[in-house]
């Protein structure tokens, strides 16, 4: 259930107090209301997660709690090097974290094998900045390659996908208006098309929450724009919470119900989009905008 | 800008800069000279000493023993065709294992898809080496001793003699390769070898083919010389008719190999434009 019934009121709102208004409705950082979205039970649960490059680096997260609820649209902002791409690639371990427990529907990710990991990843649809797809395949391999962790190895290495899964994905690819070009070759796409694959990829998981790693960082603003709908409009018909890094902060305040603020690897502010006003977002971007 | 900050210093520095140009120039010179002396000494106890200059004899002669390879012996046309045919299939053949054989060799030899990486890795480009360092000619005296005479040393030897080149080539493209797609498979749940069939192999497939076609090219030249050591092909005749002092039956065996190389040369270039 989302909250926000009028929601282009919303958005509206938090643009004027955010960028000409500010200040007026002062609001604590880290406030008391900042909480997971209105359905409560969280889906995932981040405790304490520090993580750090190399034996000897800096901390780039340093005690990261956050939660995502069943509705929510999380946006993560901050700066550039704040630890964005580290929380959410912590999530799924592409980055092991020093510490901190992640717990996706009480599945603590942190302690398992990594046998155990593979099967817990395809819960986890992950949308990347560059796409990530393989560029020689076509279409239809790059969205079934999704569904890797539910197929068999011997399986899979003949690319041979059972038929519901083809069907799966020719229905996704309709729905990300890419219908048509199911047998291009990847590397045919314009980047707006290729991020639509890399999102019916994620979703062909099946997943239980999507991780969106700053995916409008190489478009152009008007794809960037569509390209937010699409996930915001396929996430809540399939009733799949996103958190989602983005740096545009126009863009975040825009999808997301929920921003959490980045900065120097600690989380300076947590709340609705409504609420991130002026001081809020000079904590988190230490006076560097506005 | 030396000059802006004062006469003195300028000059200075323009001073230390002529004196080194000058001293780096010294030692080219120096270099250049000490390398044609070492060059002139080894021409001399090479060539100038150890030939049997009595026995090669006037120009005349050298001339006419050469003349004794033309025209070539257009009777021995017929005899060629079965060698032709066996030398372009033990290239063909051989090439093919060759590719097969590698899978593993680049497998062991990429460093970041190596299974247990400093030892595989030390393995894999070992391997890659003593299949190049060794030559076509011992790998088929090598599989002569163990297999006997015939075609198929001829092929084993020219498929050791393939791997290296294919495994060094492919292997290096593979380090090379886009990470982010790999990323992509293992956030998917993917283990190591669904990334190397989904996101390695499309990535270096290409480079491998055409690769492998450049090889067979090669091969072909391998393949007509195995006969020397008794490894089939158009060799074996070279060598008869050599044995035989019939140097121009020498010559169409060579013309023979030369057409062969020829039809690899169209073949490989028609299968490589087809590709890209």
């Amino acid at each position: 259930m989302r909250t926000t019934t009028s929601y282009a009121t919303s958005v509206r709102h938090a643009l004027t107090e955010s960028v000409g208004l500010a200040g007026r409705t002062a609001i604590e950082v880290g406030s008391g209301r900042t909480g997971p979205g209105a359905a409560g039970d969280a889906v995932l649960r981040i405790d304490g997660l520090c993580a750090r490059y190399g034996k000897a680096g800096d901390f780039v997260l340093k005690n990261i709690d956050l939660e995502v609820g069943a509705d929510d649209f999380v946006a993560i902002i901050g700066p550039s090097g704040a630890g964005k791409s580290t929380l959410i690639r912590c999530i799924n371990r592409l980055v092991e974290p020093v510490a901190g427990e992640i717990l996706l529907k009480g599945t603590n990710l942190t302690a398992l094998s990594q046998r155990q990991l593979r099967r817990h990843r395809r819960r986890m649809g992950m949308i990347f900045q560059e796409f990530n797809l393989v560029e020689r395949m076509s279409v239809m391999d790059n969205v079934l390659s999704g569904r890797l962790g539910y197929v068999g190895v011997a399986r899979s290495l003949f690319k041979l996908f059972p038929r519901a899964d083809i069907e799966a994905a020719l229905d996704i690819l309709e729905k990300v208006g890419l219908g048509e070009f199911v047998d291009k070759r990847a590397d045919q796409l314009s980047g707006g098309q290729r991020q639509r694959v890399g999102i019916a990829r994620a979703l062909i998981q099946d997943p239980e929450i999507l991780l969106v790693d700053e995916p409008t960082s190489s478009l152009d603003p008007k794809i960037a724009r569509d390209v937010m709908t699409l996930i915001r409009d396929m996430s809540r018909d399939l009733g799949v919470p996103v958190l989602c890094n983005i740096h545009d902060l126009q863009l975040a305040l825009e999808f997301a119900d929920r921003v959490v603020g980045v900065q120097g690897g600690e989380k300076m502010f947590e709340g609705r989009a409504s609420e991130l006003d002026r001081r809020a977002l000079h904590s988190i971007y230490a006076g560097e905008v506005l | 800008m030396a000059a802006a900050r004062g006469s003195s210093e300028g000059v200075r520095r323009s001073d230390a800069i002529v004196a080194r140009r000058r001293r780096d120039r010294m030692r080219r010179y120096g270099l250049y000279l000490l390398a044609f002396v070492i060059l002139a000494w080894v021409f001399h106890s090479t060539v100038v000493e150890a030939t049997d200059w009595a026995r090669i004899g006037s120009l005349g002669s050298v001339l006419e023993t050469l003349g004794r390879f033309l025209p070539p012996d257009l009777s021995l046309a017929p005899q060629l065709v079965q060698p032709m045919i066996e030398t372009f299939m033990m290239a063909l053949l051989g090439t093919l294992l060759g590719a097969f054989l590698s899978v593993p060799v680049i497998w062991l030899g990429a460093y970041n898809i190596a299974p247990f990486a400093p030892v595989s890795y030390a393995i894999g480009r070992g391997l890659m080496t003593v299949s190049r360092s060794v030559h076509e000619l011992v790998w088929a005296l090598i599989f002569v001793a163990a297999v006997g005479l015939g075609a198929l040393p001829g092929i084993l030897a020219v498929a050791f003699r393939s791997i290296g080149f294919i495994a060094k080539i492919t292997a290096e493209a593979i380090e090379n390769i886009d990470r982010r797609s790999l990323e992509a498979i293992y956030a998917a749940g993917g283990n190591r070898l669904q990334v190397l069939r989904y996101a390695v192999m499309p990535q270096v497939l290409p480079t491998f083919t055409s690769v492998v076609i450049f090889e067979w090219d090669i091969n072909i030249r391998r393949a007509s010389i195995m006969g020397l050591v008794g490894a089939g092909g158009l060799g074996l005749t070279f060598y008869r008719q050599m044995a035989m002092f019939n140097y121009a039956g020498v010559t169409s065996v060579i013309v023979a190999i030369l057409v062969l190389i020829g039809i690899g040369e169209v073949v490989s270039y028609l299968l490589r434009r087809r590709m890209i």
